[in-house]
């Protein structure tokens, strides 16, 4: 791959990097997990690089790549795995979610319930807090466009009996 | 608070999120490879390697077939296993296929269903094994002509042929029921959720979980 394609990929990836630190923190619980997915995610990304189409959102391609890579992806021995990154360079660096600035708190409690979602309704979540429109969600899914108004409406009234027992 | 409220903090939290995250570019585009490319080319070999033993049981049953070529019990059962073995041979060239088109820009749905297949290939090779159970027979009959040189078939008598067509044709209604059941469709059963578990591990029970959950709202 020739300079200026890693130059593009550089700064695509600069500003749109923040949905790889969102999709991380909405699929793994543990911060050593999310390092690893996070470095998963971006390699998958530069490896695909060569077959991005430029008439796509690139925000749209990565989140594509990224969610296909967090529910893909599996650990069988955390331990293990965790031994072999600390011997590794690291490509990538994260912020711990707990240790965040001023709306920490309302950011905290947004992915506790997103944490709470089945995988590809964690999926449809991200999607849709992007403001994405339903058909976008439904492609980048391959699911129907009713799948995904009926599954936020399941959301929404999950959301909703959450908070009406946290109050009671 | 709603989801919209949600969306408005999320949509608050754009910069802070770049911020979270630094990425070391030199390093990145200097990969070649990463772990789930490495797992995947080691699924390929894999799969050739198995490829290349299913071809070798097809020549060698074909010589067999061939040599003395004559109608007996022994000779159809080498017939039944080649067609077993030609199947495991198709199976795995469409997994070298399969490994070979991994697309993760795909809709998440299709990519899914891809990794669910490729994971599922031991899954396949142990409904393959099952699936020759009825003709559990074919192995004998084989056995006794290479080893004793004797046709068996010749020797037994008829209620032990009428037997062992009657447990055959018991085991075939048995193990196409078993066969048919363990599938994605079904994860949701207990016992189809612990039998594949058992063959392939939880990674398999997750995707299989994933992919029934998609379509059963999508019916």
């Amino acid at each position: 791959m020739n300079t200026t394609k890693k130059t593009l990929f550089a700064q695509s990836m600069e500003q749109h990097k923040g949905i790889v630190y969102k999709v991380v923190n909405a699929y793994c619980q543990h911060q050593d997990e999310r390092q690893d997915l996070a470095q998963e995610i971006l390699t998958t990304m530069w490896l695909a690089y060569d077959s991005y189409d430029a008439t796509y959102k690139f925000s749209t391609w990565m989140y594509r790549i990224a969610l296909n890579v967090a529910i893909s992806y599996y650990r069988k021995d955390s331990k293990r795995v965790d031994k072999v990154n600390a011997n590794e360079e690291c490509i990538v660096q994260l912020a711990d979610l707990s240790q965040r600035g001023e709306r920490s708190e309302e950011i905290r409690l947004l992915y506790q319930f997103i944490g709470q979602l089945d995988t590809l309704n964690k999926a449809i979540m991200l999607l849709y807090l992007e403001s994405e429109p339903y058909e976008n969600i439904a492609n980048s899914l391959g699911i129907s466009k009713t799948n995904v108004a009926t599954r936020i409406g399941r959301i929404k009234q999950a959301l909703k009996h959450q908070f009406e027992a946290q109050e009671s | 608070m709603n989801l919209d409220d949600f969306r408005n903090t999320w949509q608050q939290q754009n910069n802070d999120s770049v911020a979270a995250i630094t990425i070391n570019q030199t390093m990145l585009t200097e990969m070649k490879v990463n772990k789930q490319m490495k797992a995947l080319t080691n699924m390929k070999w894999a799969r050739i390697i198995e490829s290349a033993v299913f071809f070798c049981i097809i020549v060698v049953l074909g010589q067999y077939i061939g040599n003395d070529f004559s109608v007996s019990a022994a000779k159809i059962s080498a017939v039944i296993l080649s067609v077993f073995a030609i199947v495991g041979l198709a199976g795995n060239i469409g997994q070298i296929v399969l490994v070979s088109s991994v697309d993760y820009t795909k809709p998440v749905s299709e990519l899914q269903k891809d990794m669910y297949r490729l994971c599922a290939h031991k899954l396949q090779l142990t409904k393959l094994l099952f699936m020759s159970v009825p003709f559990y027979m074919a192995y004998v009959f084989i056995g006794f002509d290479v080893i004793l040189g004797v046709d068996l078939f010749e020797h037994l008598a008829p209620h032990m042929v009428w037997f062992y067509g009657v447990s055959s044709v018991v085991l075939f209604v048995a193990t196409t029921w078993f066969l048919t059941k363990l599938n994605y469709n079904n994860i949701n059963t207990s016992w189809v959720k612990n039998v594949i578990q058992f063959i392939v591990g939880a990674r398999l029970v997750s995707m299989a979980q994933f992919i029934n959950n998609l379509e059963s709202t999508e019916r």
